[in-house]
Order: C-alpha cells, then sequence, then structure tokens
C-alpha cells in the first residue's frame, strides 16, 4: 500500500468516525473552536496594540519648555544645546504666539482663555528622538536632569515616559494571552484526546478484527490521527470565523475611540491565519497522538 | 509448519493454562485440538498466531519463532494465518464485501482486485451472492461462513477454528466442518478446537487432546472411530 492510498483510506475513515461519533466530535470542535477563539483574540489585541505604541514611539516628541521670560536669543541658544546631543534628531521653536494659535485651532472655543495673556502659554523647544540605543537609556536621563538645571528650562516633556507605561500593560497583555492559550490548548487537547480515545473504543470490534487479518499499528492508528485533526482543524476554522465575524462587527463601533479602535485596527494576515489553522491541526494531532499512546490501540483486553 | 517445544503459558495472575506443551503439527495436516473448557485450546491457538507469548518453550511457524518475531513483524504473521472464532467477530455495520476484504484494503489493492478476491473467497464458502449483504441479515451458518472466506482471503497456509460451530445448530455445524475439511483437501493447514466429539467421531483425523493445560493424548482417528475419553478434573 502506498502512503498516498493510506492517507486517503486514514481520511475517508476518519470522516466516518466523526460522523458517527456526532455529537462528541463536534464537542470537541467547539472545545478548541473557542479556546483558538480566546487566543486568538489576545493575540490581535495584543498585537495591535503593540503596533500601535510603536507608531507612538515613532513619533513620540520631547518638549522642553521655557520659562514666559525667555528671550527669542536664549530660546536659539538652547536650541543649539538640545541640538547638539546625540539622541536628538530635529529641534523647532516653538514661540509663545505659535502656541497660542496652535491652542485657538485646537479648541477654538477656548481661545479667550489665552487671547492677550502674555504668560498663559509658554514658548518651547519640540524635538524629535532617536530611538535610544542598548545601554543609552541612563546616560539619556543624566541629561534629562542637566536640561533641567539649565537658567530659563521650566518643564521637560518626554512622550516615551507614557508610551513606556502602556508598552508595560501590553506587555502584561501579552504574558496574560500566552498564559491564557497555553491553557486552553492543553485543554482543547485533553478534549480531543478524550473523544478520540472514545471513538477507538467504539471501534474496538473492528480494530480485534483489522489486528486479527494482519493491520499494521500504523494502519489502524491513521485514521484516529486524522480524525484528532480533522477536530482541530474544523476547530481553527470556527476560531477564525469567529474572530473574523466579531472582528468586523466590532471594529465600526470602536473607530469613535483612538485606543479602542487602535485595537481593531488590523485583522489576523493570511499568513497568521494560516498559523491558526496548523495550531488547530496540531492540537488535535498531538491529542490523538497522546490519546493512542504507545498501547496498542483498543486492545481487546482494555 | 508448526511446531511447539516445551511450550508453558502462565498469565500473571498466577493461573496456569498451558505446561510443558509439545507437538508437531505437518503441512496440511487437519488436526482437531479438544479438551473441557479451560483446559487451555484457545490459549494455544492464540499463541500461534501471536496474540499471546508464551511463558516458556518455543513455538515455530514455518520455522520462525513466533515469539522472538518484533512486534511491527506480527501483522506479517497474522497475514499468513486465518483465524475462525465462535462468535464469527463479524463488523455489524459494515456488508458482506466490506467484512471479507479487510487484509486486500488493507494491503492496497484497488478495488477492483477486492472484489475479485472476496468474491472468490464468499463463492468457496457458498456465499457469493450475498456480497452486499449485512451480516444481520444472515443466519449463523452464513455468517460463520463469511468469517471463513474473511479468514481464506488470502489464501493463507494454516486456518485456525476456535469453537468455531459452538453457536451453531447441529446440521449447521455438518455444512461448516465439512467446509474445514474441503479447505483442508486443498492443501490449507487446519487446527480446529472442538469439543464435539460428534464431530471429531464422524471426520477422523488427528486429535490432541488438552486437560488442565497439557497435552494429554495424541492420536489419529479414522471416520466413525470414537474419540479420545474426555480426561476427568477440568482447569476451570
Amino acid at each position: 500500500m502506498t502512503l498516498l492510498q493510506a492517507l486517503r483510506d486514514f481520511a475517508r475513515e476518519a470522516l466516518i468516525g466523526l460522523l458517527r461519533s456526532l455529537r462528541v466530535s463536534a464537542l470537541a470542535v467547539v472545545t478548541i473552536g473557542v479556546s483558538l477563539f480566546l487566543a486568538g483574540a489576545f493575540y490581535l489585541v495584543s498585537r495591535n496594540l503593540e503596533n500601535t505604541v510603536r507608531r507612538w514611539r515613532d513619533e513620540a516628541r520631547f518638549v522642553v519648555y521655557v520659562e514666559p521670560a525667555t528671550s527669542a536669543a536664549r530660546l536659539e541658544e538652547l536650541a543649539r544645546r538640545v541640538r547638539a546631543v546625540p539622541w536628538i534628531s530635529e529641534v523647532t521653536i516653538v514661540s509663545r504666539e505659535e502656541a497660542e494659535r496652535r491652542f485657538e485651532r485646537s479648541f477654538p472655543s477656548l481661545s479667550d482663555l489665552v487671547r492677550g495673556t502674555s504668560a498663559a502659554l509658554p514658548a518651547s523647544l519640540e524635538a524629535r528622538l532617536r530611538p535610544l540605543a542598548e545601554g543609552q537609556q541612563e546616560p539619556f536621563r543624566a541629561w534629562v536632569r542637566e536640561l533641567l538645571q539649565i537658567e530659563g528650562v521650566e518643564l521637560v516633556d518626554d512622550d516615551r515616559d507614557w508610551i513606556g507605561q502602556i508598552e508595560t500593560v501590553a506587555a502584561v497583555v501579552r504574558a496574560l494571552g500566552l498564559v491564557l492559550t497555553a491553557i486552553l490548548i492543553a485543554a482543547s487537547v485533553f478534549t480531543i484526546a478524550s473523544v478520540v480515545r472514545l471513538t477507538s473504543y467504539l471501534y474496538r470490534d473492528e480494530i480485534a478484527v483489522m489486528r486479527l487479518v494482519g493491520a499494521t499499528e500504523f494502519y489502524i492508528r491513521g485514521p484516529f490521527y486524522f480524525e484528532g485533526l480533522f477536530q482541530g482543524l474544523l476547530g481553527a476554522l470556527v476560531a477564525l470565523g469567529g474572530l473574523s465575524a466579531a472582528h468586523f462587527a466590532v471594529r465600526p463601533q470602536l473607530e469613535a475611540s483612538l485606543v479602542a479602535g487602535a485595537l481593531a485596527e488590523r485583522f489576523l494576515s493570511p499568513s497568521e491565519m494560516v498559523g491558526l489553522l496548523g495550531l488547530g491541526a496540531l492540537a488535535g494531532l498531538v491529542g490523538a497522538v497522546l490519546s493512542l499512546g504507545r498501547e496498542q490501540v483498543a486492545s481487546e483486553r482494555s | 509448519m508448526i511446531q511447539l517445544f516445551h511450550v508453558s503459558k502462565r498469565f500473571p495472575t498466577g493461573q496456569v493454562a498451558l505446561e510443558d506443551v509439545t507437538f508437531h503439527v505437518d503441512k496440511g495436516q487437519f488436526c482437531f485440538l479438544t479438551g473441557s473448557s479451560g483446559a487451555g485450546k484457545t490459549t494455544l491457538l492464540r499463541l500461534i498466531f501471536r496474540e499471546e507469548v508464551p511463558s516458556e518453550g518455543q513455538i515455530l511457524v514455518n520455522g520462525r519463532n513466533v515469539a522472538a518475531i518484533p512486534k511491527s513483524k506480527i501483522p506479517f504473521l497474522r497475514r499468513t494465518i486465518g483465524v475462525v472464532f465462535q462468535d464469527f467477530r463479524l463488523i455489524e455495520r459494515k456488508t458482506v464485501f466490506e467484512n471479507v476484504a479487510y487484509l486486500p484494503r488493507i494491503l492496497g489493492l484497488d478495488g477492483g482486485r477486492q472484489k475479485r478476491m472476496a468474491f472468490e473467497a464468499l463463492r468457496r464458502v457458498g456465499l457469493a451472492h450475498r456480497l452486499a449483504a449485512f451480516p444481520r441479515q444472515l443466519s449463523g451458518g452464513e455468517q460463520q461462513r463469511v468469517a471463513i472466506a474473511r479468514a481464506l482471503i488470502a489464501e493463507p497456509e494454516i486456518l485456525i477454528a476456535d469453537e468455531p460451530t459452538g453457536n451453531l445448530d447441529p446440521e449447521l455445524s455438518r455444512e461448516i466442518v465439512s467446509l474445514f475439511v474441503d479447505i483442508n483437501r486443498r492443501g490449507t493447514t487446519v487446527i480446529y478446537a472442538t469439543h464435539d466429539h460428534a464431530t471429531i467421531r464422524r471426520i477422523g483425523k488427528r486429535v490432541l487432546t488438552l486437560s488442565q493445560g497439557r497435552l494429554v493424548d495424541d492420536r489419529t482417528l479414522e471416520p466413525g472411530e470414537p474419540a479420545p475419553p474426555e480426561p476427568s478434573g477440568a482447569a476451570e
């Protein structure tokens, strides 16, 4: 018998087995479907959050606010000093007038608050930061502390401070997702293992006959491996369908919110979908292999 | 063909099923294996097709020590031995053809070849017209003939039968026994376990008698000659 013939036989027998124990097979498919759905949802949220945070980090600004009385010449000198350090790629001087104009553009109904009050909005230096290399965090912080000591510098605002906090949250979400995924996949593998063992028990009479007439263990186990694989694959398809429906149903409602919208920004790529299907199939196969173990399948004396 | 040398079988429970059994069965021989229930007939047959391994001694089938065959090679031994049981062991949800064609399917033969082989095996047992029937649609005798066809499909060198007529009425039993005799005439070695002395007396042939796991008698009878007396004191 060629391998191709054997695989075709296994697939056919596995499908018959799935139909024969339809209810328990459906239970296994739903279990792995729910598990992979939750795992996929965590993955999507975590990955979209990471992408958003990365984009924010790329756009992060470093702003040096100066005291209201600082002259234009002093502001120029400060800009030169800031520009001279290796972590800064570009510096823009924002005068008090420019700061007022921006405020009025952003909050037209509140423009009366700042109009004519010379000290309401200070001038500032807006800098773009280069990505910090390994070991550069501490020297950078030391430089910021020095900067705050310079006469005329009132406040330093580094976007990366809050972006770092969000990154910590993203890392926690990712870790939680990984732990939850591992637990759920293990539960799915266990469910599939139980279902495959049950099916092998249902087929014990046929297995005994096959063994009697000279079927190899590979030939006897093959259909059960395929059954597990099919259950896992079907579960992954259920999960993929659920994720797709949830993503496209929720996305329009989340777009109103910057953060929530970011979480639903992008769906799984084709390769990630294939990965999810592969994970389901693998979980099913592992469940089947574990359920049958090294002992003879559904031995007459078992 | 089949040689047993000082074979003993003890189960982990401590029960002794066979004790120091030695005999040879030549190629093409028909051999009854008799003895009361629990005498060790079934265990002996299971040892021959490697369903069990002996605790002591050697069993050679076609010169190969079956106890030493690696697990992965056992299926190849079984393809040369047909086995028939009292309870037929047919799969109810499969047709007669599917029940008979297990081995050609396992061997990966094409559908046409499977059908030809199944048809030929069923023709030998007189059931070629019931290919599409399910076991429940057949009488007990017909079901046993399907089981025999399954055992014969690859034309095995050895046919082992464990009380094949135990569930059948006397008339059907006669038919089945005649079938085994006919199969043996064509060259297949047959080992037929039974405690039906009437059958043994009618057919004659070689008779091996087991009692409490020991081979207590080995003789060849002519048809009509009385079977050896039933030894007293069965193990179970």
